[in-house]
């Protein structure tokens, strides 16, 4: 195999504008980047130079390592002169112009920028020190800088943050009106906007603590746990299918379910982590421990005729390794599945050593058990426990009861028995067979035959889910020589990256060692990664932009105190994640309005600095989530199997050959939420855009702008619907007059009220439209009935169209579909 | 006009659009973005900076993919050696122990079969082709055939994502996401990169077609491939609802582009006038594409060209004509896909039939393109993601046998965009199996499309996860021996 597989995928946020924010993010950082101005940084200003540029060839992979110089580590200074760049060996090669000399070489590609090559000058001139990459040293908690405004500056937060506009010259934003803090809240911690009532009371109360209380109200909600849920589906790759030729279905979603649960009850991040990755491992495990497990069993899985099971039980185990790498470390471990890394310092033998951790797995590497592969757990609901109890004492009631009123047989009846050929039946079978059995016998007969019915049937109905559960005798661990899945190397044992920290010495080498260093404090990477992803949860981008890489290609932090300070704020707060979530949101950083203006655009267009707060579009499971809400659809039910909304004809079916059929689902399973859409993984939701495609860990959600989305919230029948509907709700709760109407539509989508512009441009398209209708009544009779709930017959048909035109308008407007 | 976003627009054209389309008044609007003029602007929109690097031969290509695995043994590659040796074994020394699947592995038997049909020869060339191809014999003169191409993966899904994302594991991107990201768009009203796909009318072949075979992995998802569906709308929710028509769905845009324009103004945020613009770019779909898919306008002799299943929605050649009229309206990159090759048990059926359905089709588009004046800048590639080996798999004396699959070597045919037309490349051993010279790898088969694009394939990169992807990956070369 010659490729480093590629398993955390994800579509980047870059636009063709890229590189003119490039250069003006540059702009931005130039007077803290510049040569000779101040001391050039090794970590912030050097290493992304030389790793780009050189460390393909001078970098940890041994095998590839040219000259015998490597310059990820201070073994780089016998290139160098300290002080001297023009006697420096390095500066020479970068300067040179003659074929053989020059660096990097023609042949790489790569090229140096006079900029570059002044920072590498500037750099040997101080002393060309190394330094060990940022991600790789423990955080500790910095000091909380002393801003020059404290008044700016009473949250730890909002001092870093301050602290940099200040120097940068730049201000903060005035904070957000209270109806935009309030959708935005909303959205952010529960996927959905606030009702009109909500915001209402919001804008009423006065108290000091308002928005604390807000935060921990919607904290409290059960769609908590699903917003939250959803972009952990996405980091686990989970699916309702295996995905590859057959694409079975699967019963994963009670482990979706348990995910749900632990947000909302606010386990513990530690906790969160462990039972995941080794439930299963910890002593006296509880069924909800084990089920935990199911996250390493998320991957797909080939069931392709002319597979070897080995070779793709070899790829679930390096699945594991990956997305462990990416979720917890941020880090690009798939490179060293065939050789060294070529940037960061992991071995390929390191590689297979974290590898041996998911190794022994009783699992076969084929589809073996249903849509499942074994290992499984038979997972039942709530109500099946209790049927499953009740019946079970209802049969050890019961037994005895029969026994006891059964009539007894005399030795007439046995021979009369025989006769009938039934003498070989137990005595009791034989009374009911030839004697009149008395009532109380045939009562208890009927209902043990009835609780035995129901064991057995309840027993056939739970779901099994696929767990984690280790071998008795662990497999054996090899090197895999170019990642190749039969050609051994080297045995190995498990074991973690030297540079990491090291695994508590009395502890056996299994997956719960494993877990418990993720989430010990000497590991440097966990905290920093994780609320770098709630970070961009609720920035729209990481303060390590680069999600998915905190290796040294990755992009070193602008606010690196800020991740580090909330790091260990985070850890020490016993990895409690709604007091993370809530110390973020109660910021001023976060509560600043999201305005951009001329001179903001100019000078940070990606907003690295925080001088406002970030505008996105929301996510389409969200706006699905949000139409079917405002519309008043919304089957707000937590859990259970997955459903079968609303999809156009032939999507599985064409692209299966027919192998698998859509049945749509009706009544309540048309307007759940997204995260109970059923995931196939070979093609998933086609209403849902920008998403994760499920296949393989994604840590990054993509945001992009097309056309074909444009017409997803116009023309599917989903949105259709709900813009029906909406405008039912329009005319029977809006008011009497179309400003009233539209007013009230604007409430829900948007929690504020148009302005008398907004107004005007709507009541005229709703006069427009009606005359519209006028003219083509069978048109707006074909409006009307768009969708399966009923319409409501009262109301005028071509009013409803003409409103329905409107409240499609409304939906489809920029800051509707936008978290401001 | 907001300051704040002219710097941004003279960047994009796209956001241009966008927000000249509300200051030019909603009456022009319909007839300005209904113009073919701007649907064929030279000019493309997008793309990055400095691409492409050269002078580009070709501006367009339509990838004809023969899902399953063509055989090259009985197709495109004669062997006189083979018939000599039919029923021996195939010797080990040709071998070399190299990887088979579970599906011959165990077979105690490897019996050599020649190509099962007689052979023709073609062209200036005088290429030797089966009987079964008498379409691609007339095309002769206008083709390169490969006939030494090799590939990694012995399985289907890992073969054809190698092929076109340049890795066997999926998520990269692919060939037409690399060429919608580096070069963008040379039209306004329709997608860059445009998918349909088709099976053999018998449902032999059970080959399915994944949506990261035109994903744009972890370049932007405005890169990935739009796919044609064959029946309903071509392009999911094209239509408006129903009750809603053009002219009113017009009035409706003309609302929310004036309520988008005024939170612009008050907002700032560049990203809602690119926002106004999609919207314009999806109510021209709802025109352009239909109009795209609409064939009722072709003359006769066109529709004869491209044979009798032509009128069948979803069969190959109608793809083919449709790709024709998309490649004619702007569109950087076409990707067809057919299943029907994959030939383990049912060759002496399959092969005809499967021929019946491509060959004429096939030429038929290369025909037609040079009719029009478009061959000499749309590059036509034939082919599948490997081939079938030259023993046979199953019992040769039975009605039902095949072949098993064979990624030592393959045969393809490119047209058109530049390469050396009426020629063959590199050859195979005596017994098919090897390549024994001028090998052409996948790597650098992408290597040479994207050259002719105008594209150094080393320097069309993507950093992601630190590391700077492009399609050939850390290899490949432009193979100068298939160009003019």
């Amino acid at each position: 195999m010659l490729f480093q597989p590629v398993y955390c995928i994800h579509p980047t946020a870059s636009t063709t504008l890229s590189m003119n924010r490039i250069t003006l993010l540059f702009l931005v950082m130039l007077p803290i980047a510049m040569p000779g101005a101040e001391r050039v940084d090794f970590n912030r200003d050097v290493r992304p130079i030389l790793s780009d540029a050189c460390f393909q060839c001078h970098g940890p992979d041994k095998a590839k390592r040219k000259g015998d110089l490597r310059l990820d580590s201070a073994e780089g200074k016998k290139a160098l002169v300290p002080g001297k760049p023009a006697e420096s060996e390095l500066f020479k090669r970068i300067t040179s112009t003659e074929k053989d000399e020059m660096m990097p070489p023609a042949s790489s590609g790569r090229k140096l920028t006079a900029r570059q090559r002044d920072v590498l000058k500037a750099w040997i001139e101080q002393g060309g020190e190394w330094q060990a990459h940022w991600a790789y040293i423990v955080p500790k908690r910095p000091e909380l800088p002393k801003v020059g405004r404290p008044d700016l500056a009473k949250h730890p937060i909002d001092s870093f943050v301050i602290d940099r506009l200040l120097k940068e010259n730049l201000r903060p934003s005035p904070a957000a009106p209270k109806h935009t803090l309030i959708r935005r809240l909303s959205l952010d911690l529960t996927g959905l906007p606030p009702t009109p009532e909500e915001v209402e009371a919001f804008l009423k109360d006065t108290s000091v603590d308002a928005y604390e209380k807000l935060v921990a109200r919607l904290l409290r909600s059960q769609r908590f746990g699903e917003r939250l849920a959803y972009d952990w589906l996405d980091v686990a790759r989970y699916a309702d299918s295996n995905g590859y030729q057959q694409d079975r279905t699967r019963t994963s979603w009670p482990w979706r379910d348990w995910v749900v649960r632990a947000f909302n009850d606010n386990k513990p991040f530690d906790q969160f982590t462990i039972e995941q990755i080794a439930g299963d491992l910890l002593p006296a495990a509880t069924t909800d421990q084990k089920l935990a497990t199911s996250f390493h069993r998320n991957h797909m899985l080939n069931g392709e005729g002319g597979r070897v099971a080995e070779e793709s039980r070899i790829d679930y185990v390096v699945d594991r390794v990956d997305t462990t790498a990416a979720v917890w470390m941020g880090l690009t471990l798939g490179c060293a599945r065939c050789h060294d890394h070529k940037f960061d310092p992991f071995s390929q033998k390191e590689y297979y050593r974290l590898f041996g951790y998911f190794n022994s797995i009783a699992e076969s590497g084929s589809v073996d058990k249903g849509g499942n592969a074994n290992p499984v757990m038979r997972v039942p609901t709530k109500e099946q426990e209790q049927t499953l109890f009740n019946s079970t004492r209802t049969i050890a009631e019961l037994g005895p009861v029969v026994t006891a009123t059964a009539p007894k047989a005399t030795p007439a009846d046995l021979q009369r028995a025989a006769l009938l050929g039934l003498s070989r039946r137990p005595s009791v079978l034989i009374a009911e067979a030839i004697l009149r059995p008395s009532p109380a016998f045939e009562d208890a007969s009927i209902a043990l035959a009835k609780a035995r019915k129901t064991l057995d049937d309840t027993n056939k109905a739970i779901v099994e889910v696929m767990v984690m559960e280790d071998q008795p005798k662990p497999r054996d661990t090899f090197l895999l020589i170019r990642g190749t899945w039969d050609q051994r190397g080297e045995k190995l044992t498990p074991g973690v990256p030297e540079l990491l920290g090291k695994l508590p010495k009395d502890e056996p080498a299994n997956r719960l060692a494993l877990a418990k260093w993720l989430m010990s404090p000497e590991n440097p990477l966990t905290a920093r990664v994780i609320i770098n992803r709630y970070w961009q949860m609720l920035f729209g981008m990481g303060l390590v932009k680069t999600t998915e890489d905190f290796g040294v290609q990755g992009e070193q932090p602008i606010h690196g105190e800020l991740l580090d300070w909330l790091a260990v704020e985070f850890r020490e707060s016993g990895w409690d994640l709604k007091k993370l979530l809530t110390t973020i949101v109660t910021s001023n950083t976060y509560k600043q309005a999201s305005k951009v203006t001329v001179e903001a655009i100019e000078r940070d267009p990606d907003n690295r600095l925080l001088a406002r707060a970030a505008r996105f579009r929301v996510s389409s499971h969200s706006l699905r989530d949000q139409a079917l809400f405002v519309s008043g659809l919304l089957v707000d039910k937590p859990g259970g199997p997955p459903v079968k909304p609303y999809q156009p004809p032939n999507i599985w079916e064409e692209m299966s050959f027919n192998q698998i059929r859509f049945q749509q689902d009706h009544g309540e399973s048309l307007y759940r939420r997204s995260l109970y859409t059923f995931w196939r993984r070979t093609v998933g939701p086609p209403n849902l855009f920008d998403t994760a495609t499920r296949q393989v860990c994604v840590v990054k959600p993509s945001r992009t702008n097309t056309p074909l989305h444009a017409l997803t919230t116009l023309n599917d029948i989903t949105y259709a619907e709900a813009h029906r509907v909406l405008a039912e709700r329009m005319m029977k709760e809006g008011g009497d007059t179309p400003a009233r109407r539209i007013a009230f539509a604007f409430r829900l989508a948007m929690s504020r009220e148009p302005s008398t512009a907004e107004s005007k441009v709507l009541t005229s398209a709703f006069e427009r439209i009606h005359k519209q209708y006028e003219k083509d009544r069978p048109a707006a009779e074909k409006v009307v009935l768009q969708g399966e709930k009923v319409r409501d017959a009262k109301l005028d048909a071509i009013e409803l169209a003409a409103y329905t035109g409107v409240a499609s308008v409304i939906m489809n407007l920029d800051e509707a579909l936008t978290r401001e | 006009m907001n300051p704040l976003h002219q710097a941004r627009l003279l960047h994009s054209r796209r956001q241009f659009l966008g927000s000249a389309s509300y200051g030019l008044g909603t009456a022009a609007l319909a007839g300005l973005f209904g113009n073919e003029a701007i649907a064929q602007s030279p000019k493309p929109v997008g793309g990055i900076p400095g691409l492409p690097h050269f002078a580009a031969k070709a501006k367009r290509v339509v990838y004809l993919m023969q899902g399953g695995a063509p055989s090259h043994i009985d197709l495109f590659d004669h062997k006189p050696e083979l018939y000599k040796r039919r029923g021996e074994e195939l010797p080990a020394s040709v071998q070399m122990g190299q990887r088979l699947t579970t599906m011959t592995a165990g077979q105690k038997n490897r019996p050599l079969l020649p190509g099962i049909t007689g052979w023709k020869e073609y062209g200036k060339s005088g290429i030797k082709l089966c009987d079964f191809l008498p379409h691609t014999g007339s095309i002769a003169d206008e083709a390169v055939f490969i006939k030494s191409m090799y590939t990694e993966a012995i399985n289907h899904a890992p073969a054809a994502t190698f092929l076109l994302t340049g890795a066997e594991i999926p998520g990269r991107p692919t060939l037409g996401a690399w060429l919608s990201y580096g070069l963008g768009s040379l039209n306004e009203n329709l997608p860059t990169f445009v998918v349909m796909t088709s099976r053999d009318k018998e449902a032999s072949c059970g080959q399915l077609f994944y949506d990261y075979y035109w994903g744009s992995g972890f370049l932007e998802s405005k890169h990935q491939g739009v796919k044609l569906r064959s029946e309903g709308d071509p392009v999911l929710y094209l239509s408006n609802p129903a009750g809603v028509s053009r002219e009113m769905r017009r009035g409706l845009l003309d609302d929310l582009a004036k309520l988008n324009q005024m939170k612009l103004d008050e907002a700032g945020d560049p990203e809602i006038a690119t926002r106004i613009s999609q919207y314009e770019m999806a109510y021209r779909m709802q025109m352009s594409v239909p109009e795209a898919t609409d064939l009722s306008k072709e003359p006769k002799s066109v529709l004869d060209l491209y044979g009798p299943d032509v009128t069948r929605p979803g069969s190959f050649a109608r793809n083919c004509l449709l790709a024709r009229r998309f490649l004619e309206k702007g569109v950087r990159y076409v990707q067809l896909f057919h299943a029907g090759w994959d030939q383990h048990q049912n060759l002496p059926t399959q092969l005809k039939v499967q021929c019946q359905d491509t060959d004429q089709p096939s030429a038929a588009l290369v025909k037609d393109l040079k009719r029009l004046g478009l061959l000499e800048d749309t590059l036509v590639i034939w082919g599948g993601e490997f081939s079938r080996t030259v023993f046979v798999q199953g019992d040769a004396k039975a009605k039902t046998y095949g072949r098993d699959h064979h990624p030592r070597c393959f045969s393809i045919w490119m047209a058109g965009g530049g390469v050396k037309a009426g020629s063959s490349y590199g050859e195979t051993d005596d017994f098919g199996y090897n390549v024994a010279k001028d090998g052409v790898h996948v790597h650098d088969l992408q290597a040479t499309i994207l050259h002719q694009l105008g594209i150094d394939h080393t320097k069309l990169t993507f950093k992601f996860q630190g590391r700077h992807y492009r399609l050939t990956d850390v290899h490949g070369r432009v193979v100068k021996g298939l160009l003019a």
